[in-house]
């Protein structure tokens, strides 16, 4: 495969978790800017036990996980009163805090001959693992999409199971969810624990994939982008993200020639887009509409 | 002495976040939404003064004007795209959605328009005053007054004519001001103007004071308003002046005492526990607690 | 129930009493809507509540179903102190409710909407039976926009009676039906509603009311109202 296509295909899986993951955080109800802060914890976790503590990349990746989770947990709980625009903008400084922080944490060491290690403002260089073991571009882009094949096969056979259909209604309706006895609180710190976790695990193969990363990476254009991907692609489906990911990275990245303009061009589309699809390309009533007339119903 | 000069330098720069913060909570406030390409229009409206002023040569009040219209029309055509046709009270995050597109959008002219990183704007050439110890720059102090005297201005237009009645009473419940007869709909497009206009008034006193301009001032224009409209407290006008020249404050003394690198994270900090702990800010609790009730009512 | 001494007092409300709201008040912004509401009710009992309007007939059923906190009185359901409770909880331990205007998702189906709140199998046979007899089976694959509002009044009640509830609030069953469609909701709640299951309906057609109720009674702005055990 031309080494081109396939670092562009790799940068658009691992873009992908972000948007899953600010689409975790749509479904109910919510909207963030600050998943970013999750990838980016993911990604220094995952950097910190791959190349400084020299373990096996499982860990790494477990570690983002967990890492991203917990995080967003914590989030979670100190936003609980928040919602809306409040709960946005909690979300977007807690990013730029710890983006901010980082900036400042410093802790590196000389492996074999190299300086490894969070370096403020520098970043983590080095992360080798990919290069070490022998994986090419394409291993790692195999490695990648497979993982994000297994998400969106999870999310998928959970679409229409309780947990799902109840997130929805959380999301949509929290009085309508209250008066079946479901606790809003519950389902939305659930959900935003497991979008930390699934932007976490992004993170960390991003890290491995860019052998660099720096706080500068992880500014809010890279949160604001994943929740734009999200809300084009519409909530109806598990792929709405990855749709509003290969429209912006896959097709105008391809017409090269635009590339100069392709903010103006895009921008201005998206806004059109969301005059007469205010809910996205994939919008729940579309999809459930779609899947009655396909016959898949189960009552 | 420092502590003086510090806090002075504070009201300074305060007065023109006050400015940026009064064009969200005016938005705000009125419509319930946040408008991200905010900042975008702002650099817009310097981008095109900076790129018609060789054509023009009026000099600094020449961008100051074209800097003004410039942020006001883009405001104004963001609110005809992003914000009109989502309009019902489910429509708050697809039109902060298309705002953010439009940012996009807006970002990426005002960098056809301005290729090189860094441009100079030009800024009023005045003398320092000096008060024993303590100086003030010369075209600071102006800008500081043309705040004092926009912020007066939107006061009049508020309280004292039809027009801001209308706006006030669209604010307190749109339902009613349109069985009043208030075409909310054009008022919409109105407060996005005159926001528009407060912004362009502080991005002229804040790129002339610095001299220069960078792409990255539609995303700084950004979050300084919106973190003193929170400081202040959402929706409210007096809280997000307030708010402004507390941010000033803050950042300057901040940045004194600590470095320059810890100045936006004891910002990003103090916003943070504000709405954590207290997510009316200063003077919103209200504007916060009948949302709330809003979003609860059975 | 055992003595618990550091729960606040309960008032024993005479043994069979299920649902009990004792001298709740509520004002909103300084201006009083409720004073001094107390209602208990008996297993079974079907109670009807009206009065003109402003006189805080939805707000009593925000609070009795947790939606909305009094400024003070104390709820409970048999011997479980409700009164702080969020709304969901009230929920869970079997007060349910319909609304002024129907409530339903847009994008899912009703058959999944009502799947969705009955979860135990105990849930499910008796939603089994409640849709077999109330001739709502053909409209399971449809979505609410597409199901007359009749329809829809008769399935909000169905997706509260799948939990075989102890109490169920109708806020204004009437909104919106003709009189011969309020009839015929009539109608089916008599037959479906459950023995065991108290009613609270809100509402001012009162030729509703007699159909289902056994009590009807009226509120008035600012006096107190005592419903229950005290013999009124």
């Amino acid at each position: 495969m031309d080494l081109y296509l396939a670092s562009v295909l790799t940068n658009m899986t691992l873009i992908a978790f972000l948007a899953l993951s600010a689409y975790l955080v749509l479904v109910v109800g919510e909207v963030s800017f600050g998943q970013q802060a999750f990838f980016c914890i993911g990604a220094y976790l995952t950097a910190s036990v791959t190349a400084l503590a020299g373990a096996h990349i499982v860990w790494g990746l477990l570690a983002a996980i967990l890492g991203g989770a917990v995080c967003a947990l914590l989030l979670g709980l100190l936003t609980l009163r928040l919602s809306g625009l409040y709960f946005a903008i909690s979300t977007l400084c807690f990013a730029e805090l710890l983006r901010f922080s980082l900036l400042h944490i410093r802790f590196t060491r000389l492996i074999d001959g190299r300086e490894i290690g969070p370096d403020g403002p520098e970043g983590f260089s080095n992360i080798r693992w990919i290069f070490e073991h022998n994986y090419a571009v394409t291993d790692f882009l195999l490695l990648a999409a497979s993982c994000l094949i297994i998400l969106l096969g999870l999310l998928f056979g959970l679409q229409r199971s309780h947990l799902m259909l109840t997130a929805h209604m959380v999301g949509h309706d929290p009085v309508l969810a209250q008066s079946q006895g479901f606790s809003p609180h519950r389902y939305r710190l659930g959900f935003i624990a497991l979008s930390g976790a699934v932007a976490g695990f992004g993170g960390g193969l991003f890290a491995l994939f860019n052998t660099h990363i720096e706080p500068a990476m992880f500014g809010v254009m890279l949160g604001v982008h994943g929740l734009a991907y999200a809300i084009i692609g519409g909530l109806g489906t598990p792929l709405g993200p990855l749709l509003g990911v290969v429209l912006d990275i896959g097709l105008l990245e391809s017409i090269r020639q635009l590339a100069a303009y392709r903010m103006i061009v895009f921008g201005g589309l998206v806004a059109l887009l969301l005059v007469f699809r205010p809910e996205g390309i994939a919008s729940p009533r579309l999809v459930a509409r779609l899947r009655r007339r396909w016959g898949r119903r189960r009552v | 002495m420092d502590v003086l000069q510090t806090s002075l330098d504070g009201l300074m720069i305060g007065s023109t976040y006050a400015l940026l913060g009064l064009s969200f909570a005016l938005i705000f406030g009125i419509m319930r939404r946040i408008n991200l390409a905010f900042g975008a229009c702002l650099l817009f409206g310097a981008a095109l003064a900076i790129y018609l002023e060789p054509l023009l040569g009026w000099g600094a009040w020449g961008l100051f004007f074209i800097t003004m219209a410039g942020a006001a029309l883009a405001s104004a055509y963001v609110e005809r795209l992003c914000f009109a046709p989502h309009s019902k009270r489910s429509g708050a995050v697809t039109a902060m959605i298309a705002s953010f597109a439009i940012w996009m959008q807006l970002d990426e002219i005002s960098s056809q328009l301005l290729p090189q990183r860094t441009h100079a704007y030009q800024g009023l050439e005045l003398p320092t005053l000096w008060l024993g110890e303590i100086s003030v720059r010369g075209d600071q102090l102006l800008h500081f007054g043309m705040a004092l005297v926009s912020i007066i201005l939107l006061y009049i237009l508020l309280y004292k004519t039809r027009l801001g009645l209308l706006i006030r009473a669209t604010a307190d419940s749109p339902e009613s001001a349109y069985l009043l007869g208030a075409r909310v709909p054009w008022l919409g497009f109105v407060v996005f103007f005159l926001a528009g206009i407060l912004g362009g008034v502080a991005a002229f006193m804040i790129l002339s004071a610095d001299g220069h301009i960078t792409p990255l001032f539609g995303l700084w224009s950004t979050f300084k308003g919106l973190i003193a409209m929170i400081i202040g407290g959402v929706g409210s006008l007096l809280g997000a002046v307030v708010g402004g020249l507390i941010l000033g404050l803050v950042e300057t003394h901040a940045g004194a005492a600590l470095g320059a690198e810890f100045r936006d994270m004891v910002t990003f900090g103090l916003v943070f526990l504000v709405l954590v702990i207290r997510p009316g800010g200063l003077m919103g609790v209200k504007v916060y607690r009948t949302d709330n009730a809003a979003q609860e009512r059975v | 129930m055992p003595a618990l001494g550091w729960l606040p007092d309960y008032e024993d409300v005479g043994g069979a009493a299920v649902f009990s709201l004792q001298g709740v008040s509520k004002s909103f912004g300084g201006i009083k809507v409720l004073t001094d509401i107390s209602l208990t009710l008996q297993p079974g009992q079907r109670l009807g509540i009206t009065g003109a309007n402003g006189v805080g007939k939805s707000t009593l059923i925000n609070i009795a179903t947790g939606f909305l906190k009094p400024d003070n009185g104390h709820i409970q359901l048999r011997e479980r102190i409700l009164t702080n409770r969020p709304a969901w909880a009230f929920a869970q331990a079997g007060i349910r409710r319909t609304f002024q205007t129907t409530r339903f998702l847009a994008a899912s189906t009703l058959g999944e909407q009502l799947l969705l709140a009955a979860r135990t199998p105990a849930c499910r046979a008796s939603l089994a039976s409640l849709l077999k007899s109330s001739g709502l089976q053909s409209s399971l694959p449809l979505f609410a926009d597409e199901i007359p509002l009749p329809m829809l009044r008769k399935a909000e009640v169905i997706r509260g009676l799948a939990v075989q509830p102890e109490v169920l609030f109708l806020d204004e069953p009437s909104a919106g039906l003709t009189a011969n469609e309020l009839h015929e909701f009539g109608h089916f709640l008599q037959q479906h509603l459950p023995q065991q299951t108290a009613l609270v309906v809100v509402e001012h057609r009162l030729d509703f009311m007699t159909m289902v109720t056994d009590l009807v009674v009226e509120m008035h702005l600012n006096q107190g109202l005592h419903i229950g055990s005290d013999g009124c």
